[in-house]
């Protein structure tokens, strides 16, 4: 460390390098004056993290008016993108937690619930259309940023998310062959106590987590890339009405998937717990509620980013560049 | 209130912007300088975080400017928007105080 900056004690990396290469200095200065041979106190550290991120926040466009409506537009949909990432984790633990109903559960003929899950069906479907729609339009100013020679500033991302997805994947058909050798019940975590069940279950919660990293990791990809972009206006309020659509999406299956559970948690817990039909259980599932709870964050994420970007107060116009 | 809502961003008495361009307003100061005469006037202690992300946007928003120094500790004064702007401020601030003394009778013979 370097001894202008002995009183730092590490404060300065919670800003984003611009500021800090402009106010570094003074700051490490003023620490310096404030603390004299004292270190920081956890409070002093705490807000200092906390003015850190908001100015990183602010230097990415997510909070505050610095940067160009045009920047916070695109941040707008770009935080969509990233709580439709999170809500597809979300989505996948419900898929897995509702797997079987509408086939063999128990509440085929309660309306309330069928209609609600068919509900999460259909717009998940829709949601899924209007986000590869949203990819499909800024395919033309991506293959312009890759001729222009732009591959080399993302690809270190594309190669981590690319080797990520080989290992969920790899993970993904073991767990699938693995799979195989089980029943039904076994595969649905009964018969906890035989070990190939718990090699299972551990091998699901893991190729999970593989999976949600290898999504995180292209989501980054995505995000650093359209940072890149030169999107003409057109294309960038194409894409905020099409993250207002996808937000809009996510509050239906979050309201969907709460109607849902409170319709089988009234009528039959147990399937909600994955036990034997008619057997006394709680209507509280720990991982539903989890996915509940991603779910609404996901959706809040979402409906900042919309917010966001109507804040850029840009009336765009055809073929400008933003 | 409309009036509150200035361009400048500036809005509340205690808000770190203006206890920053109304200690600038005596003079140039640095950092650590700034935060003891705004404890010394307002008794509201500025942490590190908090007055650099201030000064941070006064600059962009071209009301205080930064002083040459050979030093680490870098001074800045108020620019002439920023004059105007704190002026426009403690107007506001005034009229607001004078409203307040006058309802509570600490005017004699004023109504509000």
């Amino acid at each position: 460390m370097s001894p202008r900056r002995s009183k730092g004690f590490g404060l300065l990396r919670w800003y984003p390098p611009r500021w800090q290469e402009r106010y570094g200095d003074e700051f490490d200065a003023l620490m310096e004056d404030t603390l004299g041979e004292r270190p920081p106190t956890p409070r002093l550290r705490l807000a200092v993290a906390l003015a850190g991120l908001r100015e990183r926040g602010r230097e990415s466009g997510i909070v505050g008016d610095s940067t160009p409506p045009a920047d916070r537009a695109r941040v707008g949909s770009l935080l969509v993108l990233c709580a439709w990432a999170a809500f597809v984790v979300a989505g996948s633990s419900f898929a897995k937690l509702s797997e079987g109903f509408g086939l063999t559960g128990p509440t085929r003929t309660a309306s309330l619930s069928s209609g609600a899950y068919r509900t999460v069906t259909v717009v998940a479907i829709v949601a899924c259309l209007v986000v590869m729609f949203g990819m499909a339009i800024a395919v033309p100013s991506f293959l312009r940023f890759l001729r222009a020679g732009g591959w080399p500033q993302i690809r270190r991302h594309v190669v981590r998310a690319l080797i990520a997805s080989v290992i969920g994947i790899s993970a993904l058909t073991a767990l699938v062959g693995l799979a195989h050798t089980l029943s039904p019940a076994q595969r649905a975590g009964e018969l906890v106590s035989h070990p190939a069940v718990w090699y299972y279950q551990v091998a699901f919660i893991a190729t999970t987590l593989l999976l949600a990293v290898a999504l995180g990791l292209w989501t980054v990809a995505a995000v650093a890339t359209v940072r890149r972009l030169d999107l003409t206006g057109r294309v960038l309020s194409t894409e905020a009405v099409l993250a207002a659509a996808a937000t809009v999406a996510m509050v239906v299956m979050t309201a969907a998937t709460a109607v849902w559970w409170g319709s089988i948690a009234s009528s039959t817990p147990w399937f909600v717990q994955g036990t034997p039909a008619g057997s006394a259980g709680s209507p509280v599932n720990v991982q539903l509620v989890g996915t509940m709870v991603l779910m609404l964050v996901a959706s809040i994420l979402a409906g900042y980013g919309v917010s966001r970007g109507a804040q850029s107060g840009l009336t765009f116009r055809s073929g400008r560049r933003a | 209130m409309a009036r509150n809502r200035q361009p400048t961003g500036l809005r509340r008495s205690n808000d770190p912007p203006v206890l920053i361009l109304t200690s600038l307003a005596a003079g140039p100061k640095h950092g650590h300088a700034l935060a003891k005469d705004i404890e010394d006037f307002a008794g509201v202690a500025l942490g590190p975080g908090a007055l650099y992300g201030a000064i941070t946007r006064l600059e962009e928003r071209g009301l205080i400017a930064p002083l040459e120094t050979d030093d680490r500790r870098r001074p800045y004064r108020i620019t002439a928007a920023g004059s105007a702007a704190l002026a426009e401020v403690v107007d506001d601030m005034r009229r607001i105080a004078d409203i307040g003394a006058s309802r509570l009778g600490l005017i004699p013979g004023a109504l509000a």
